[in-house]
């Protein structure tokens, strides 16, 4: 396990950015609720194979007594460097980006389904977005429920949607809450 | 055989005369026909021709026969006329007591002017003939009595306008020669006079010229250049009286069609001389009307006219927006929207308003040129101006269907044409088809001219031309909103630190601008949606750094709301199918609802952005709506009841539409796996996503249940209820109104409460004492100066008067104290000098001794 470097912190951060925005800033400056410590100080990016975690000071302080083949993650895991030296959000970052994220998309609840089988999102499917959602900005994807179901690209701008035809890609899909299910070993 | 002429006499009078010199004579008949029986007892031989023409005459009215030999019978008729003036010049007997009156009233400008008049006089009289017999031609067989008795009582009511002028003139008439008789004497009285006199003559002419237009406009026709002469007069007071009389003039015969200019082609063409007449009519009105709109655009400019000038060309404006320059009329009253003169600028604003509304009148083409030349003025003058000049806009109005696709609108068009054509052809072609083809192409040319003139003449344009009229209107209208919008976004940007000191006065057309977006919302096209919500986006203060919440932004707190509401409204109405989450401006709300002060900002702004934001928007985020609850609550505590109840009613409708945040009437905190990853609540948050407010206690609510006013703490209880409640059950609704009305409500109660008794007073505010536990000092104080002004008052003076008395008590002490010091002061001398003379004398002995 250790702290990203300039490179991969880049990398991570203009991930986060396309969904958080300005709230970047909140996502790593707010106070940590992890870990047994009675202050336990502010949250950190870490990696540990390939993976990045995202975990409090007191947790990583801990987590540092463990060795580095035994040591199977630390806090939240929220993407992963590939072997090309990409670095992609997982689905356990879910949660982090729908209370960060600045826009949103939400579904009609018939078509929750098919989003979670791992479709992109259609016109037809889209109840509400965000109004001043740009093409490549991160969305998040929502029930109507307010139940945050996975994240994506903007592929049209709020707009657009509306002179779209019904069957035009808005959000590209980049990870759903069906993935625990389908790709179980491949997350853990 | 004077009598019998008499009396037929008054019957040729009764037929012939009105038409001839129609109103002038009515006025006093008596003296007219004392004067014809005079004329007739003296010369007897006069009567002879006359008698056979009468008799002809009356027959061919009675008969109604239009008559051909009229013109004789008129002719004969001047001829009488003529040798009775010069009859009547021999004769003084009549002049002599007073009856100079009838000439004058049957040839009003003849003793003013002399010989011209005369000559005119002839010959308005031939024209009239002219026009008489047009008229009769016209109506053929209708009946001339009753032609004659239609003209009668207009006459009538105009000439008693005009009676206490005329008696003023003949008086200073009267007076004019016996100056001149005696004029060794009364040269330096006169002198003193004259200026009035003159004033009076002036005016009695002003109102005779205008009474003989009013009266028979076609003959008097040139009379107007008289009085146009008479309004360049060096007095003001007659010019302005000559402008008003000049107006009243135009606005009764100006004619109710356009008149244009003949071409060529028609004016080479001979013409018969009821047509010659009539364009001879045109011509010179028109020429007069534009010399005396030059007039009033001149007169403008010089402030002791500027009113005067201003008003006439308002009222002709409102009068006949149809007629010619119209165009230069509404450039100068545009012109005048942002007078600094109140009275100047409500008249062209009403002037314009009723241009708006009244479309009929003008068939809209006067509509799109003021909002043309509005928006030209607003370009003009930078967005600098007063806010009157665009509220103006809000009384347009627009079909609803002009904001559909044109396509759409074409597709069906056609189909109704061609229905309606049918209709139209179906039954006329059966019988055409068996005719020859040129004659059926014929009556169809005859129809589409019949038609083109129909549609000339009537009001009602047809469907295409209203929808392109409206269409330009529209677009002007927004090229005026989004330049106003545009220039506060850029200066509100540059000039942020320059205006901080008078928000809201460095852009005085915005929020008339937002209005009037709000107002025709439904109107705006889609492809400047984009731009038009980034506009409003800047102007309502949001920026993408959070933290910094920009402080120098120029604009209000309602203004800002007002962006707001605005944005909603324009997404609302123009998108309904595709859901929109507007969240930046629902950020922007949550902010600003922390800005609002109850004295500086306008409450009904905020509760209408509370209602359009929050209790029209039918899907709220969670996260968001216990942010809004929460913040809510805390604003309900801390302003008056009017606030509070929109709050509040808000409020609830978040919690019933959103179940989850029910969480928040639980008494223990912490929102558990629903507050997510913000733990603790911050109630100074910008961002309603990161407040942690479900992590946070709806305590407020529990206060506010004692509050003072009753719908307040009512409220606050059923709010309260909703607790024990099933998520999905929702509680009995007591109050439904939206928060505005609810507000409004509150207010206007709040108003009638200010001056009430002493007593219920005094009861509240015990009750107050014993129950109300916290309320912010904000509210108390204000319900303190706007409850007990008298009473306090009255506490104050009481106060005041027993601390002026302490005051005073002290200051008399301390002056007592000081005499008594001084006398004790002056008592000890006194004893020192005893023992001083005492001693010396002691002394005096001793040495003596």
């Amino acid at each position: 396990m250790r702290p990203l470097d300039e490179k991969e912190t880049t990398q991570v951060f203009e991930k986060l950015f396309k969904f958080t925005g300005p709230n970047l800033k909140h996502l790593l400056e707010r106070p940590a609720v992890e870990g047994p410590d009675a202050e336990p100080g502010r949250y950190c990016l870490r990696l540990n194979r390939n993976r990045v975690y995202y975990a409090s000071e007191a947790l990583v302080r801990r987590a540092t007594a463990v060795s580095r083949p035994r040591l199977a993650g630390v806090g939240t895991p929220i993407g992963k460097f590939t072997h090309h030296g990409a670095f992609h959000l997982t689905v356990h970052a879910l949660d982090l980006l729908a209370a960060h994220a600045r826009r949103r998309v939400w579904l009609k609840p018939d078509t929750e389904r098919s989003f979670l089988f791992g479709n992109s999102v259609p016109k037809s499917s889209l109840a509400r977005i965000t109004e001043n959602t740009k093409v490549g900005d991160g969305v998040v994807v929502m029930s109507m429920a307010d139940v945050p179901l996975g994240f994506g690209i903007a592929a049209r701008s709020a707009q657009d949607c509306r002179k779209a035809d019904t069957n035009a890609v808005v959000v590209l899909h980049q990870a759903d809450a069906g993935e625990y299910l389908r790709k179980e070993e491949e997350l853990m | 055989m004077g009598k019998r002429s008499g009396s037929k006499r008054k019957d040729k009078n009764k037929v012939i005369l009105p038409p001839e010199l129609p109103p002038e004579i009515d006025d006093d008949e008596v003296d007219l026909s004392d004067e014809d029986i005079a004329f007739y007892g003296t010369d007897g031989s006069n009567v002879a021709p006359f008698r056979r023409f009468d008799k002809k005459s009356i027959d061919r009215y009675v008969g109604r026969v239009a008559g051909r030999d009229e013109g004789e019978v008129e002719r004969l008729y001047e001829e009488r006329q003529k040798r009775k003036a010069t009859e009547s010049s021999g004769r003084p007997r009549e002049d002599d007591d007073g009856l100079e009156v009838d000439p004058v009233d049957a040839l009003p400008t003849k003793t003013l002017q002399g010989e011209l008049i005369y000559n005119r006089a002839k010959k308005a009289r031939s024209e009239d003939n002219t026009g008489s017999v047009k008229s009769k031609a016209q109506e053929n067989g209708a009946d001339a009595k009753q032609s004659i008795k239609k003209d009668e009582p207009k006459g009538k009511s105009k000439n008693k306008k005009g009676d206490d002028n005329k008696v003023k003139n003949i008086q200073s008439q009267t007076e004019v020669p016996k100056g001149q008789l005696h004029s060794n004497v009364l040269e330096e009285v006169k002198e003193e006079l004259s200026a009035e006199e003159l004033f009076e003559k002036k005016k009695a002419q002003l109102a005779e010229l205008g009474m003989a237009m009013l009266e028979d406009p076609e003959s008097n026709i040139r009379s107007l250049n008289d009085m146009l002469s008479i309004s360049n007069d060096k007095d003001q007071k007659v010019a302005k009286l000559g402008l008003m009389s000049l107006f009243a003039v135009f606005k009764d015969i100006i004619p109710s069609y356009r008149i244009r200019q003949l071409t060529e082609k028609e004016l080479s063409v001979e013409v018969s001389k009821e047509v010659k007449k009539t364009r001879y009519y045109e011509y010179t009105l028109i020429r007069c009307y534009k010399a005396y709109l030059q007039k009033l655009v001149s007169l403008e400019k010089q402030p002791h006219f500027y009113t005067v000038a201003v008003r006439c060309m308002c009222a002709l404006l409102d009068t006949a927006p149809h007629f010619n320059f119209r165009e230069n009329l509404l450039a100068s009253v545009v012109k005048n929207l942002s007078s600094s003169d109140d009275v100047v600028r409500k008249m062209c604003c009403e002037a314009i308003r009723s241009l708006f509304i009244n479309e009929g009148k003008h068939r809209g083409e006067a509509t799109i040129e003021a909002v043309r030349l509005i928006a030209d003025h607003v370009k003009l003058n930078d967005c600098q101006l007063h806010p009157d000049s665009i509220d103006v806009f809000l009384s347009l109005r627009f079909d609803e269907d002009i904001g559909k696709d044109e396509t759409e609108e074409e597709k069906v068009k056609p189909k109704k044409n061609k229905r309606w054509q049918k209709n139209q052809e179906v039954p006329k072609q059966l019988p055409v088809n068996d005719k020859k083809k040129t004659r059926q192409e014929l009556i169809s040319k005859a129809r589409e001219e019949v038609d083109a003139d129909l549609r000339a003449v009537s009001f009602t344009l047809d469907p295409k031309e209203r929808k392109r009229i409206q269409k330009e209107t529209l677009s002007a209208l927004f090229e005026t909103y989004f330049r106003i919008l545009k220039h506060s976004v850029t200066t509100s940007n540059s000039r942020t630190k320059v205006n901080n000191v008078s928000p809201g006065g460095s852009h005085p057309l915005l929020t008339p601008c937002l209005e009037g977006l709000g107002k025709f919302s439904h109107l705006i096209d889609v492809d400047f949606m984009g731009e038009l919500i980034s506009c409003l986006k800047k102007l309502s203060g949001y920026s993408d750094r959070q933290d910094e919440i920009p402080n120098d932004n120029a604009l209000s707190v309602s203004e800002r709301l007002q962006c707001c509401i605005v944005a909603f409204k324009v997404w609302r109405s123009n998108l309904e199918a595709l859901n929109v989450d507007l969240q930046d401006f629902f950020v922007q709300l949550y902010n600003l609802i922390l800005e609002y002060r109850p004295d500086r900002d306008h409450g009904e702004v905020l509760a209408d952005a509370l209602k359009t934001l929050l209790w029209e928007v039918k899907q709220q985020d969670m996260l968001r709506a216990a942010a809004f609850t929460k913040r809510l609550a805390t604003f309900a505590l801390s302003f008056g009841s009017a606030e509070a109840i929109a709050a509040l009613v808000t409020l609830k409708h978040l919690l019933q539409k959103n179940s989850k945040c029910r969480n928040m009437l639980e008494n223990d905190s912490g929102g558990g796996s629903l507050s997510c990853l913000v733990a603790k609540y911050n109630p100074e948050a910008t961002d309603p996503y990161l407040s942690g407010a479900l992590a946070s206690v709806l305590w407020e609510l529990s206060l506010l249940e004692k509050h003072y006013d009753i719908s307040v703490s009512s409220m606050a209880s059923n709010i309260l209820s909703m607790a024990n409640l099933n998520p999905t059950q929702n509680p009995v609704p007591i109050l439904n109104v939206n928060p505005l009305e609810a507000y409004r409500d509150l207010s206007m109660e709040r108003e009638l409460l200010k001056p009430s008794k002493a007593l219920p007073l005094n009861l509240k505010k015990k009750r107050r004492g014993k129950e109300f536990v916290a309320l912010s000092p904000d509210v108390l104080q204000k319900a303190d100066c706007s409850v007990d002004k008298d009473e306090l008052e009255e506490k104050l003076q009481s106060h005041f008067a027993v601390l002026r008395g302490i005051s005073e008590n002290e200051r008399l002490r301390a002056e007592l104290n000081n005499t008594l010091s001084s006398i004790n002061m002056y008592k000890e001398y006194k004893k020192q000098k005893k023992k001083n003379m005492k001693f010396k004398t002691g002394r005096k002995k001793v040495a003596r001794v």
